[in-house]
């Protein structure tokens, strides 16, 4: 590859890179995310190419494996360009039939579209589907366009304009101000804004200065970052270039999760490319400024991500948080200063400097700019990452673009901003989604986990499985957050075990005080939120686990207990062959019974008790009513 | 470093930048609880017990007084409601961690915490994770043994390489820095590893106590400062540690400073290097070195001293007082296996300590002796009161001293072994203790120092005087004079004397201003001279040189003495005695022969 040494060049070579392509050309582009490779994607891949040559279309159709559109509750995702005509869930089978009838014939295949499960519309093209229609993608909406491991495919949609704009157009104070004149706020987690942070940087003594990218993504659920990192590489790598001029900063850091190993692969491949452009290194554009990145994979630590840990990681050491009153931005790697950005931080940058920081500020809120990503996932029709302006409310995520909650359950709550978030109910279902309102809601922002749960989900379960993530996650190095998890933890288990006693709520609030007080890092002060938060929206369910020993949601195991409804039962008999542990009783004709001793609640028999019997009930709270006496047992067949 | 002015607890205090406000507040005697900050140690920040609330730019916070740093005008409150509850609620957490664990209780008590609200933990637990072990052996240590393994709530202190046998990681030096900093007890070096610790003893205190590695060589040394063993000091074996420089108030730690060579031009020198202890490990009958309560009498010199290691308690190993000790007298003396001549310090020493051990204990007294040499002025009347003060003068070199009992009376005994010259029996004696009256020997490196200076030595290894009745404390060398057990085994009344006249001689040499050289004096005629450098070997004066430029060898007047001896030796008859050259001398011959 030829250097590039002007944005003269550039834009030639982009120029280039289009003239060589026929924009009516064919193209099948295949989502290779991490989802769709779940389902199955390389196979179909595999299946997509071998069918092109045997249909003898080798030359005349291109095939691309992108990154993740978001959609990734039905994938495999296929896109074929230039119709953009979507098709989902596309197995292996399906792939002749693609090839010969919408390749070849140009006809849609309507089985593989999207089916709007309410109103029984089809959707042809992706910005149709309601997921697409309601959200809006200036970052992922790329992926599905672009081979990742490509930095052609990414410079024909015009990627590194934004760079050449900066370098050789603007100066570093100009880059500055423009992202400061954005209001772009971290979407790392804590929303501080990132100009301010540059500047702290810049303005720091000592040298060489740090850029870094924090793609550790700990939280579970969550996959933004991944998605971008594995999706639109370059677009990142851009956005880092653009504020390490502005900062003058000529070395960064990719700080990836070593469980990533698609994004490892994909940056790499990008840096190099990048290099090989002349888009890093030496002299980037003619401009004399000069920029590598180095990639340093992590280990996996949820408290890896937190700014001074993942500091103390890249100097090669365990990653945990510093003590330190001074901020890493002043001191940091090395005691250097470090501006640290989340993925998707930095891949706004190109955004704001290519379009200006006047259109970014047009999209969102008075006080949080620009659109953000959210993992939605859980008791939710459309799981998958949505990308959504700030300020559009929780209800419009959660049902116009997530379709609502399955099986018309009811919604209960919604965890934002991973363990280190809160849960909120559903009368702040209007909220709108930005910075500021989660705050005010005792929740946050975060990175962007969105966990929907439904009216089967025990809150104080919930609050116990976060609690439980932190108690590994921590690292363990300040009493607080350490002691207190494992106490909280403690006292969960107990509630949830039908142990727990009167002031255990209070307890765990005081406790809460001291841990969000006296924590080292945030994560051991943000750790009780989940539990101050369900406490807080749902004081009356801790108090039906403590004080009648009942679940609410019919969850706790402990807390429940199965029977069978002799009314109902119809000695199908599947339940007791299933019953793992032969708890049920039963035989030809004869109503069955649990042995409540023997059972282990393990819900089997709740889960196959055909649904027209609906025999098998869960209780909290009250006796299990007394068996059917012996005599009684015969089932009497209704008239039939 | 320019100062700073805040408030704590309303009090104005003042502190240097760069200094933490827990050193402020300690400087100011405001007491703050910590648990896991040490002064020579970098701050860790995880008890969080040390935290304070701060008034800073309007804005009130808590933060840990170990690692924030002062600011002017910075307002404190070390007491604050808020900072009680979470102090308290920390105490909570870790009694409920260390039920068992005094500093938490003694904390708690003054907390007024009595039953942490959670469920206690292991009573068995000790560690806090303070991290002080850690940070000791990586920072201070420069070893890295002993960490954290794990994380979360299964954070627990582990030294996971240890005991592997790589030879790499297996580096413990088992120094004990970790337990020695450990405020709990939580570690015992056992558990750490299978290496046990190598005291440093000291020099002075004959092996009998331990010193540090920095520390002061004895007491009313010349200058009384401490010194640094370079062999044994962290810092110099692994560029780390420097943990006395901080906490040397005075900054008076140098680790730089280097041993030093000073020149000093003079015109006499008193050799005084004295001498050193005969080494009884070679006798190897008497157990020395391998039977516990067998001491050297230099030893036995430091214990019964008031400022020894045992603070002149004559004690056994064990610690108890001995009930009978045994001294036995010439041993490496008036043996011709090591030393044929007397040392003429040890029966009078031998006795002094008899009497120093009835006056410090009841213990029975045995003295093995040849003959008793008392001849010093009332050293007989010495012994005339020993023999009343109830010491019991046994006469025979004792055999062998055993710990192998022959009847139950000597269980547990040192027995000595010996013939009762005067009864004619052979004997065996159970003691408690047996004290070897050592002899005195050249010391080490005679030869060094005897080449160094040009000085012969007698047959018995000490350095030979000119004359030994005429002039005793001069040398063959003119201007370097001998004092003292370098010469020969003397105690300390003769020493004192040799020293005045050596101090005496010197003197005299000084206040004539001038020497006399001899009239006769050897000259190398340069033009014969072919540099063999023979005579330079020869000359008994060292008053050879030999001139590298030039390449012959000169004399030099002031050293030679006149006697010849290269005259003789050179091979290419270069060298003359002026007013006594070959020629005269044959002419005198033809002259009587004629
Ligand atoms: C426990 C913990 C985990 C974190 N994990 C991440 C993470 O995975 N990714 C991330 O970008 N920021 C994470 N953060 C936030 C970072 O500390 C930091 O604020 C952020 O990377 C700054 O970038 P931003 O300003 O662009 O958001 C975490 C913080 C905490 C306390
Ligand atoms: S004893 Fe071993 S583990 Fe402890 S400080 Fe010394 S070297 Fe480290
Ligand atoms: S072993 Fe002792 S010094 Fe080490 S962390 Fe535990 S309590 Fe602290
Ligand atoms: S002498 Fe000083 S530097 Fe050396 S080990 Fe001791 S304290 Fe450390
Ligand atoms: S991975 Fe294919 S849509 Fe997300
Ligand atoms: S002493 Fe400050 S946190 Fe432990």
């Amino acid at each position: 590859m030829a250097r590039v040494n002007s944005p003269k060049e550039l834009e030639g070579l982009r120029q280039q890179i289009l003239s060589e392509r026929d924009p009516n050309k064919p193209c099948i582009a295949i989502c290779a995310g991490i989802g769709c490779l779940a389902c199955g994607a390389a196979k179909v891949v595999t299946v997509f190419k071998q069918e092109v040559e045997k249909q003898g279309l080798k030359l005349d159709v291109d095939i691309k494996e992108t990154g993740c559109p978001g959609f990734c509750e039905r994938g495999p995702i296929v896109v074929i360009y230039p119709e953009e005509i979507c098709y989902l869930q596309v197995q292996p089978e399906d792939v002749p039939e693609i090839i010969s009838q919408t390749i070849k014939e140009k006809k849609v295949i309507d089985r593989l579209l999207y089916i709007d499960p309410t109103t029984g519309e089809k959707s042809t093209y992706e910005s149709e589907i309601p997921f697409y229609k309601n959200q809006h993608r200036l970052l992922i909406g790329q992926n599905i366009k672009i081979d990742p491991r490509s930095i052609d495919d990414y410079i024909a949609l015009g990627g590194y304009k934004a760079l050449a704009k900066a370098l050789c157009a603007m100066t570093p104070e100009q880059v500055m101000e423009e992202v400061d004149k954005a209001n772009l706020r971290g979407r790392g987690g804590g929303g501080f804004p990132a100009g301010a942070k540059w500047k702290t940087t810049r303005d720091a003594p000592g040298e060489p200065k740090y850029v870094i990218v924090n793609a550790d993504e700990g939280d579970p659920g969550a996959f933004m970052d991944r998605s971008l990192l594995e999706g639109n590489p370059h677009s990142v790598i851009e956005g880092l270039v653009i504020g390490a001029y502005a900062i003058g900063s000529h070395e960064g850091f990719v700080y990836v999760r070593q469980e990533y190993p698609l994004a490892v692969e994909n940056i790499n491949i990008a840096i190099k490319q990048a290099g090989e452009y002349g888009l890093l290194g030496k002299n980037i554009l003619g401009s004399g400024f000069d920029f590598v990145i180095d990639v340093h994979r992590g280990a996996g630590a949820f408290v890896s991500g937190e700014s001074s840990a993942l500091m103390t990681a890249i100097e090669g050491r365990v990653g945990e948080p510093r003590p330190k009153y001074i901020r890493t931005a002043v001191s940091g790697v090395w005691d250097k200063p470090s501006n640290l950005n989340n993925v998707e931080t930095w891949a706004n940058v190109p955004l704001i400097i290519d379009r200006g920081a006047d259109w970014f500020r047009s999209i969102g809120t008075e006080g949080s700019k620009g659109t953000k990503i959210f993992s939605l996932v859980g008791k939710v029709n459309n799981t998958g990452l949505v990308e959504v302006p700030m300020g559009v409310t929780l209800r419009s995520i959660i049902y116009d673009i997530g379709g609502g909650i399955p099986g018309g359950k009811k919604f209960k709550a919604v965890q934002t901003g991973g363990p280190s978030g809160g849960m909120i109910p559903e009368q702040y279902l209007d909220a709108s989604v930005d910075f500021d309102e989660l705050t005010k809601l005792d929740s946050m922002m975060g990175s962007g986990g969105m966990i929907v749960m439904d009216e089967d989900t025990c809150v104080v379960d919930v609050a116990r499985y976060f609690i439980d993530f932190l108690c590994d996650e921590s690292c363990g190095k300040c009493v607080p957050c350490r002691e207190g998890l494992k106490h909280m933890r403690e006292i969960l288990n107990d509630i949830v075990g039908g142990r727990g006693k009167q002031g255990d709520i209070e307890l765990l609030e005081g406790l809460s005080r001291v841990m969000k007080k006296a924590s080292l890092c945030a994560l051991g002060q943000t750790a009780p939120n989940p539990v101050l938060t369900t406490i807080n929206y749902f004081r009356d369910e801790y108090e039906a686990h403590i004080e009648e020993k009942r679940c609410p949601a019919l969850v706790c195991k402990e807390l429940i207990s199965y029977h069978i409804d002799p009314d109902k039962c119809k000695a199908c008999m599947i339940c007791g062959r299933e019953c793992p542990v032969s708890a049920i009783s039963g035989g030809k004709g004869l109503i069955h019974i649990i042995d409540q001793e023997k059972c282990t609640r393990c819900g089997t028999c709740f889960d196959v008790c055909p649904t027209r019997f609906r025999a098998v009930k869960k209780i909290s709270g009250e006796p299990v009513p007394a068996p059917v006496p012996e005599a009684e047992r015969v089932l009497v067949r209704g008239n039939k | 470093m320019s100062e700073v002015t805040l408030e704590i607890d309303g009090k104005e205090v003042k502190a240097e930048e760069g200094t933490t406000v827990l050193e402020a507040a300690k400087g100011a005697g405001i007491d703050i609880p910590t648990l896991c900050y040490h002064p020579a140690l970098s701050p860790f920040g995880s008890c969080r017990l040390c935290m304070v609330e701060i008034t800073s730019k309007g804005r009130k916070r808590l933060v840990t007084s170990c690692n924030y740093p002062v600011e002017e005008g910075l307002v404190v409150a070390t007491k604050s409601p808020d900072v009680i509850e979470v102090r308290k609620g920390i105490i909570e957490l870790l009694l409920a961690r260390c039920p068992n664990v005094e500093l938490i209780q003694n904390l708690a008590k003054e907390y007024g915490v009595e039953e942490p609200p959670y469920k206690p933990g292991d009573e068995d637990e000790k560690c806090i994770l303070c991290g002080l072990c850690a940070r000791m052996c990586e920072e201070r240590m420069g070893a890295s043994v002993i960490n954290f393994v794990d994380r979360g709530v299964d954070r627990r202190v582990e030294t996971p390489f240890q005991g592997t046998g790589d030879k790499d990681l297996d580096v413990c030096r088992a120094c004990g820095a970790c337990a020695f900093v450990c405020p709990t007890g939580a570690i015992t070096l056992e558990d750490i590893t299978g290496k046990t610790p190598e005291p440093i003893l000291s020099e002075f205190d004959e092996g009998l106590a331990t010193r540090a590695p920095v520390y002061v060589p004895f007491a009313q040394a010349v200058p009384n400062v401490p010194v640094i063993d370079k062999e044994q000091c962290v810092h110099f074996t692994t560029g780390k540690c420097k943990t006395c420089e901080e906490f040397c108030a005075p900054r008076a730690i140098d680790f730089e400073q280097e041993d030093e060579v000073i020149e000093v031009e003079v015109g006499n020198i008193i050799v005084a290097t004295g001498f050193d202890l005969f080494d009884p490990s070679v006798i190897q009958q008497y157990g020395y070195g391998r039977l516990d309560n067998v001491l050297t009498s230099l030893e036995f010199e430091r214990m019964v001293n008031s400022a020894g290691p045992t603070e002149g308690h004559i004690v056994l190993k064990d610690g108890s007082e001995p009930g009978s000790i045994g001294l036995i007298h010439c041993v490496g003396s008036r043996d011709e296996q090591y030393h044929e001549y007397c040392s003429r310090v040890c029966c009078m020493y031998s006795m002094k300590f008899a009497h120093l051990i009835k006056e410090h204990t009841s213990a029975d007294v045995y003295e093995f002796y040849i003959d008793i040499r008392s001849f010093g002025k009332g050293y007989e009347e010495f012994y005339n009161r020993m023999l009343e003060e109830g010491t019991v003068f046994i006469r025979g070199k004792p055999a062998e001293v055993t710990n192998i009992a022959e009847t139950p009376e000597e269980e547990g005994k040192l027995i000595v072994q010996f013939e009762d010259t005067l009864v004619g029996r052979q004997r065996r004696l159970p003691v408690d203790m047996v004290v070897l009256s050592c002899g005195l020997e050249p010391s080490r490196d005679v030869e060094e120092v005897a080449r160094l200076f040009n000085i012969s030595r007698s047959a018995d290894g000490f350095f030979l005087e000119k004359h030994p009745k005429l002039d005793p404390v001069a040398t063959m060398t003119d201007g370097i004079f001998i004092a003292g057990c370098c010469q020969g085994p003397k105690d300390i009344p003769d020493t004192v004397a040799q020293a005045s006249a050596a101090a005496a001689e010197a003197l005299s040499m000084i206040s004539r201003g001038t020497v006399e050289i001899e009239a006769a004096t050897a000259v190398i005629d340069e033009s014969l001279c072919t540099g063999c450098q023979l005579c330079k070997i020869l000359c008994p004066y060292s008053a050879i040189s030999f001139d590298e430029e030039k390449r012959v060898c000169r004399v030099n007047e002031a050293l030679c003495k006149g006697c010849g001896v290269c005259v003789g030796g050179c091979p290419s008859d270069a060298i003359n005695l002026s007013h006594y050259t070959n020629e005269q001398i044959l002419a005198q011959m033809e002259g009587a022969l004629s």
